[in-house]
């Protein structure tokens, strides 16, 4: 039975896929000029082999990296201090809010002022569309720790900083992870965004290219990765990690 | 330790109204004795726990512990709450270290500390699980072990088996007056079961509801271990019972009073059943 139902759970996706690749294909045999699935499939193929297209991956790769590590410490940390401190969070929680309602795309003008049709300008998009969202998770958590931990910790002998770190942050870490998984969805968005407008060599910019040469399919390629990408780095990290955290913490079975 | 409240009273501040909780209230626990708080739910007995740890303070009155009045909570008086309240991100083992932990006592002296009253508490075999992975019953016990590792000179117990069900709790009441006998600590044990708080209690405090005052105090001579049919524990909840009546009475008018109220609105007749479940 168990074995059956992991079959399933594996076959169902595999089949939808399967039927929108069908789909896929029908639709390119109808419409002139769009190219079908599995040409798509074979200039990924090609393109993935190509040293120049590595060079834009891994270029795109590194700035993810770098910048995911800035969202990940300016984020929790100025969210931290935000917890700790009521009367900077009255101020500057509002900035964090409001910081994290503009989407990542409409930092890309400020940043390209700022740093130039630079490297430096995609990674602090990256930092401003993601970094908001981790900084008002961490706050929430920090400030939302049950009353009857606090309860508990205190009788038990827990103040000031050791309370601070042995207590309020575990307690936290749920909400924390929450912010992550969403900043690495935002901050995967102004990379693209970043990428698309700065002309640094990088998945963006290859858009850029291949759309002002009108390859189709190798618009069409790209954007798949690019998918690919967003969805499984998120399946395969973030996804896991909520999930087991969620279960530690006694918020899901 | 001897905790003495004199006096106290406690109001809150509810919907702007302020609401009488406890009304001039006056107890002792003496050093070892194991002292229990009875009366209905709402009554306010919680509130005494809550004062004696130290996590609230009263609006009138003073709460002395060896003849000096308490500043705020500390690791001499520790807490068992009803649900537990273990920290989920730490195992068992991390769970009864956390005091001592708090305390900056070395590793290896608080690993065989927190070992011996995981020991203590039959969880051994648990030590390294984490609380999502227990049953309700395994993690009052290590909640137990918890604050006993703290040496406390008190335990103040807020119906820590008010969740479980009957044969987990007869079996913890048994090991708690076993653990209560070999420790020597005092124990303030807040519950609303007759049979519970007779079984356990050298003294047996009846506390009425709003406000919250001590009706009856019922000193218990019964020798452990106590049977339920023993003729002097029934004529001690006998006595009990009878005061206790009264007060479910009361507590019964008033609620009667406030649902026959609400029943005129629409939501009436799902409020009157929550009530009663």
């Amino acid at each position: 039975m168990r074995e059956l139902l992991r079959r399933s759970t594996f076959l169902k996706p595999l089949q939808a896929l399967a039927l929108l690749y069908g789909l896929w294909q029908l639709t390119a045999w109808c419409v002139p000029a769009w190219p079908s699935a599995h040409d798509v499939f074979r200039v990924l193929g090609a393109d993935l082999r190509d040293p120049g297209f590595q060079h834009a991956l891994l270029g795109s790769a590194r700035r993810m990296a770098i910048g995911y590590t800035l969202v990940m410490a300016i984020g929790i940390g100025g969210g931290m201090l935000l917890g700790r401190l009521p009367l900077i969070d009255q101020v500057l929680g509002s900035v964090a809010v409001a910081l994290h309602a503009i989407p990542g795309a409409a930092w890309v003008p400020l940043s390209i002022i700022w740093f130039g049709m630079t490297e430096q300008a995609v990674i602090f998009t990256i930092l401003l569309g993601a970094a908001g969202i981790v900084m008002v998770s961490t706050d929430t958590g920090i400030r939302e720790v049950p009353p009857l931990i606090t309860r508990a910790a205190r009788t038990m002998g827990a103040f000031g900083l050791r309370y601070f770190w042995f207590v309020v942050v575990p307690a936290a870490i749920p909400k924390i992870v929450d912010g992550l998984r969403l900043a690495w969805a935002f901050g995967w968005r102004a990379l693209m965004a970043g990428e698309l407008l700065t002309s640094v060599s990088g998945l963006g910019q290859l858009l850029n290219q291949v759309a002002k040469a009108q390859q189709l399919d190798q618009l069409l390629a790209i954007m798949l990765l690019i998918a690919a990408v967003g969805i499984g780095v998120d399946a395969l990290i973030f996804k896991r990690l909520e999930h087991a955290v969620r279960v530690r913490w006694g918020l899901a079975s | 330790m001897r905790v003495e409240l004199q006096h106290v009273s406690k109001s809150f501040r509810h919907n702007g109204q302020t609401v009488e909780v406890l009304h001039d209230i006056n107890l002792t626990v003496a050093p070892g004795e194991f002292v229990c708080l009875l009366g209905p739910t709402g009554c306010g007995k919680s509130t005494i726990v809550n004062l004696v740890a130290g996590l609230e303070t009263p609006n009138a009155g003073t709460i002395l512990v060896d003849g000096r009045p308490i500043a705020g909570p500390g690791p001499r008086r520790v807490v068992v709450f009803q649900d537990a309240a273990l920290f989920p991100w730490l195992t068992v083992l991390g769970n009864v270290e956390f005091g001592l932990r708090m305390a900056r006592v070395p590793k290896t002296e608080r690993h065989t500390a927190a070992m011996a009253y995981i020991k203590l508490v039959h969880l051994s075999k648990f030590a390294h699980a984490y609380p999502h992975q227990l049953s309700g019953g395994m993690r009052q016990r290590a909640a137990i072990a918890r604050a006993l590792v703290m040496q406390p000179d008190i335990l103040l117990m807020d119906e820590p088996f008010g969740a479980l069900d009957a044969q987990t709790r007869a079996v913890l009441q048994e090991e708690l007056l076993e653990i209560w006998r070999r420790t020597g600590c005092s124990i303030l044990f807040v519950t609303h079961n007759i049979r519970e708080a007779t079984g356990l209690a050298d003294r047996v405090y009846v506390i009425s509801s709003r406000p919250g005052r001590i009706r009856h105090v019922e000193p218990i001579s019964t020798p452990r271990p106590r049977h339920a049919e023993n003729p002097s524990l029934v004529e001690c909840q006998r006595k009990i019972l009878g005061v206790l009546e009264e007060e479910i009475e009361k507590v019964m008018r008033d609620e009667l009073g406030e649902s026959i109220h609400i029943a005129h609105d629409q939501a009436g007749p799902n409020r009157l059943r929550e009530m009663h479940s």
